[in-house]
């Protein structure tokens, strides 16, 4: 590490840090009995267990009663399911950019993020798998969309981008899992030789795969860490491609347009690090974590936010300028009625908290405001929502055969099933948060002053 | 040449300069030849063009599409060949002249967008490498001339949604008001005065950075590059579309812009290791700009490869897929009978092959290596380009002494001007407060 090069910059980390202080802050939040853990953590933990049962029920009622209790009929075939796969897969982009992406940039304050954000990535993918699985109609043989030499011969269509799906997001799941598996590693093993209890100290040792911290097992780890940042960089732009090409294969105007990979990656993104950024001050306020996750962590979290923020804008700005210039009459009608039509408040919904109000993040203040970011964040996850929303239930609603048309209404168990998707999400992160290191203590202590191999000479 | 070890000024460098000005000078003249050369009018493809025409309309017919909006009958080249429409002059010189321009273009928004980008993100590596990006950036502009001959002559030639007889086009009735002429021309305009506004506040600011260290002037460019990168991508989409996407005015593909701005990168970046590499064999500016600087221009050379791979696949999969007939005539006429091949050559040279190669860390480290990339990546560039313009004049792959000597005669001016503010100042921003991390930085496997 070339720590000594930028000794220029503002340190990364606040308070007066030595390696002993980062293995125990970090630490002493999965180390605490019950009492020890927060009272706020426990009020999150519960409502959140509350969705997640909301969940449960309103799953098991929809494989009682079919897909018939969405609101999902003709033309409107895919509804809130599909809005909310689009959603969590996006979600997780944000942790793959930073492990990955970060990481091969040299951005060193991606270490403070990096760990929560690859967790909330894992999590995200499996609240994007149910989805699809619960859409199927017979969730009982959704194994039929694995492809495999079944006895009657009987193969999926591998031309769908639907099947695409599955092996990118597949792909994705797996890899995400082993990269933040990988990188937590020397974590574990510090955790283990912290442990007093037996049995923690055997779990905890076994997950650690022996890593006592030689020479050669870093030399060995440093290594996998950057081939994994490497496979991973390419998976970033790719999975939300291939959810793209659910869409943007199709004949239909407003759903098929070439711009929709990098657009939908972009978006992605973008969703991802509002949700990051709400999950990152969660975090920091419940554990006190402010001398990890800074507020300049978080400023260039609102500055890659107004990026990517920008970027969607440009998609849009694309999308309706060369839906004008197409001079076809479906395009051009999709998008004015988008913008005019029946669902006007939503496509204006998603343009104010997409494009318009991150625009707030171009003053230093408001970039450095928690309140501020904390709202801008949720507004954002609110406006990606409704992005997908508007990209697929106005497209549906008004396609081709003007007598088909029709107005797309959710119903109760539309609700109740996003809102226990948030549960599971939020219930295994928060699970995360106190079983699991939340900072990767090791690469916290690489970017720390004492990190450089000079800098016990300087004080001479 | 001679490098000052204190105030890193070249002296004695002109003579590159003025010999890339005299060949472009030289070049362009010879050029010139190529306007008064007699129009393709009795091209033997152009029979075919025409039975291909009334093929196409034929089938128009026959699909009974009721709509206008839907036109099936696009393929718009061969009907504006089959109308026999003549302008009396040769496509052939303003076909390889837009090509060159493009080229050249490009290149010089590299180095726009890799000097707002350095600034933006407080990239450390690129400090020694400023010069060069910031050269080509304020070079941008002056291909403003360049523009000249294609507004007054070649528009003509090139766009035939210039012709009058055109109006009657159902399509073209549609965006009449976008594809004007003078509001081409007035886009182009500004265009190149926002290039120009924007690569004059960044360069001032950096000069004026060598006279004092001053984190102050640092902060105005990073001011100036967060708007400067909006600009960016709107003029250069905006310009994507009308220069080379409007070629066929028919044709649309939102992903256009990004596909043009791919390459843009990647030619500066391809541009910038070989001045770097001049450089060295001159043993100027070997300490400062080392192995590890030319890894990470490998890297970027290798990770835009993907990327222009990523976007170009995106479009061509997508319209292929979808298979609606007013976009796949674009398809339809490279991945026909006369152009499948040059189609194909562009996803080896383009994506495959400099994949492979620069894959591996040893060819990113290794100078002789990384020349070969470069020049390799600035020929399937303009290759790229002339795979976007030549399909709209020609039935088949057919090079022209005109695409060489139109590529020197900008290519010439666009490199002297280049050398001459390259030289004019400090080779690195000396006082930049970031320099000698910059010539220090290591890669950190390392």
């Amino acid at each position: 590490m070339s720590a000594h090069t930028e000794t220029s910059e503002p340190p990364l980390i606040t308070g007066t840090q030595s390696f002993h202080t980062v293995s125990q802050r970090i630490s002493e939040v999965t180390e605490a009995r019950i009492q020890g853990t927060p009272k706020l953590w426990w009020v999150l933990m519960v409502i959140s267990l509350l969705a997640l049962a909301n969940l449960g029920a309103s799953i098991a009622y929809l494989f009682w009663e079919g897909i018939g209790i969405w609101g999902v009929q003709n033309p409107v075939g895919w509804g809130w399911a599909i809005v909310n796969f689009v959603f969590w897969v996006g979600i997780g982009h944000a942790g793959t950019l930073i492990s990955a992406i970060l990481f091969l940039l040299r951005q060193r304050w991606r270490t403070s993020i990096n760990r929560f954000a690859e967790a909330m990535t894992i999590f995200a993918v499996i609240c994007a798998g149910l989805f699809p699985g619960i859409h199927v109609g017979r969730p009982w043989v959704a194994w039929w969309m694995v492809p495999y030499p079944n006895q009657m011969g009987i193969w999926p269509n591998f031309r769908s981008p639907l099947l695409w799906d599955m092996f990118a997001v597949g792909t994705y799941f797996t890899v995400s899992l082993l990269f933040w598996y990988t990188g937590m590693i020397p974590d574990l093993a510090t955790m283990r030789d912290r442990a007093k209890n037996k049995i923690r100290k055997i779990s905890l040792g076994v997950f650690a795969l022996g890593f006592r911290g030689s020479g050669k097992q870093w030399q060995n780890y440093e290594k996998t860490y950057l081939i994994l940042a490497g496979i991973s960089t390419p998976l970033v732009l790719s999975v939300h491609s291939v959810v793209s090409f659910d869409f943007a294969v199709s004949l239909v105007p407003g759903w098929h347009t070439t711009i929709f990979p990098p657009y939908f990656v972009a978006g992605a993104i973008f969703s991802g690090f509002a949700m990051v950024m709400t999950l990152a001050i969660v975090a920091r306020t419940v554990y006190k974590m402010e001398d990890f996750i800074t507020l300049k962590h978080l400023e260039n979290m609102n500055k890659i936010i107004l990026l990517t923020g920008s970027m969607v804008g440009y998609a849009y700005g694309c999308e309706f300028f060369i839906s004008w210039y197409s001079g076809n009459d479906y395009e051009r009608f999709a998008f004015i009625n988008r913008a005019t039509g029946d669902y006007a408040w939503a496509y204006w919904t998603m343009i104010s908290c997409n494009v318009i109000f991150p625009q707030i993040f171009w003053f230093r203040k408001m970039r450095r405001s928690i309140l501020v970011m904390f709202v801008i964040s949720i507004i954002v996850n609110i406006g990606m929502w409704f992005e997908r929303f508007v990209i697929i239930v106005t497209t549906l609603a008004n396609d081709f055969m003007p007598s088909a048309w029709d107005y797309f209404t959710p119903t109760f168990f539309d609700i109740s099933i996003l809102v226990g998707s948030f549960g599971l999400f939020l219930t295994l992160f928060l699970l995360f948060l106190r079983f699991l290191p939340m900072v990767a203590i090791a690469e916290i202590k690489g970017v720390l002053p004492q990190a450089d191999p000079h800098f016990y000479e300087e004080k001479h | 040449m001679e490098l000052d070890s204190n105030t890193y000024r070249l002296s004695g460098a002109e003579g590159l300069g003025r010999i890339a000005g005299t060949i472009g000078i030289i070049a362009l003249a010879v050029s010139f030849i190529g306007v008064f050369m007699p129009s393709r009018e009795g091209d033997p493809g152009h029979a075919r063009a025409t039975a291909k025409a009334l093929h196409m309309q034929a089938a128009a017919e026959a699909a009974d599409v009721a709509d206008a909006a839907a036109p099936v009958a696009t393929d718009d080249h061969a009907a504006q060949k089959g109308s026999g429409h003549t302008t009396g002059r040769a496509p052939q010189f303003f076909q390889s002249y837009l090509n060159a321009f493009t080229f050249w273009v490009t290149v010089g928004l590299g180095g726009l967008f890799a000097t707002i980008v350095h600034h933006l993100v407080r990239a450390t590596w690129s400090v020694v490498m400023r010069r060069m990006y910031e050269s080509l950036m304020v070079t941008l502009p002056i291909l403003i001339i360049f523009f000249i001959p294609i507004a007054l002559w070649g528009m003509q030639d090139l766009y035939h949604w210039t012709h009058a007889s055109e109006a009657s086009d159902p399509i073209f009735l549609k965006k009449e008001a976008w594809l004007s002429p003078k509001f081409f021309c007035l886009r182009a305009v500004v265009y190149f005065v926002i290039w120009f506004i924007l690569a004059r506040l960044l360069y001032s600011a950096s000069l004026k950075q060598d006279e004092a260290p001053s984190e102050a002037l640092s902060l105005r460019m990073r001011t100036i590059s967060a708007p400067g990168l909006i600009l960016f991508a709107v003029t250069t989409t905006l310009a994507a579309f009308d220069w080379i996407m409007s070629l066929n005015y028919h044709w649309f593909s939102t992903i256009f812009g990004v596909y043009i701005f791919a390459g843009a990168y990647l030619s500066c970046t391809a541009f910038c290791v070989l001045v770097t590499m001049y450089l060295r064999s001159k043993n100027i500016l070997t300490k400062e700009i080392n192995d590890e600087h030319y890894h990470d221009m490998g890297k970027w050379l290798f990770a835009f490869v993907v990327f222009w791979s990523y976007i170009a696949f995106s479009q061509f999969f997508l319209i292929w897929y979808a298979n609606l007939p007013e976009e796949t005539v674009f398809f339809k006429v490279r991945g026909g009978p006369g152009w499948m091949t040059a189609s194909l050559m562009l996803v080896i040279c383009h994506f495959a092959i400099p994949f492979l190669f620069l894959l591996s860390s040893l060819t990113k480290r290794c100078p002789k290596a990384l020349v070969i990339a470069a020049v390799w990546l600035l020929a399937v560039h303009w290759f790229d380009h002339y795979w976007l313009i030549a399909p709209n004049f020609h039935e088949s792959l057919v090079f022209s002494w005109l695409d060489v000597t139109c590529w020197l005669g900008i290519g010439g001016i666009f490199f002297w001007n280049f050398w001459r503010k390259f030289i004019s100042a400090p080779v690195v921003p000396v006082r930049d407060p970031q320099l000698e991390a910059s010539v220090n930085f290591a890669n950190f496997w390392v």
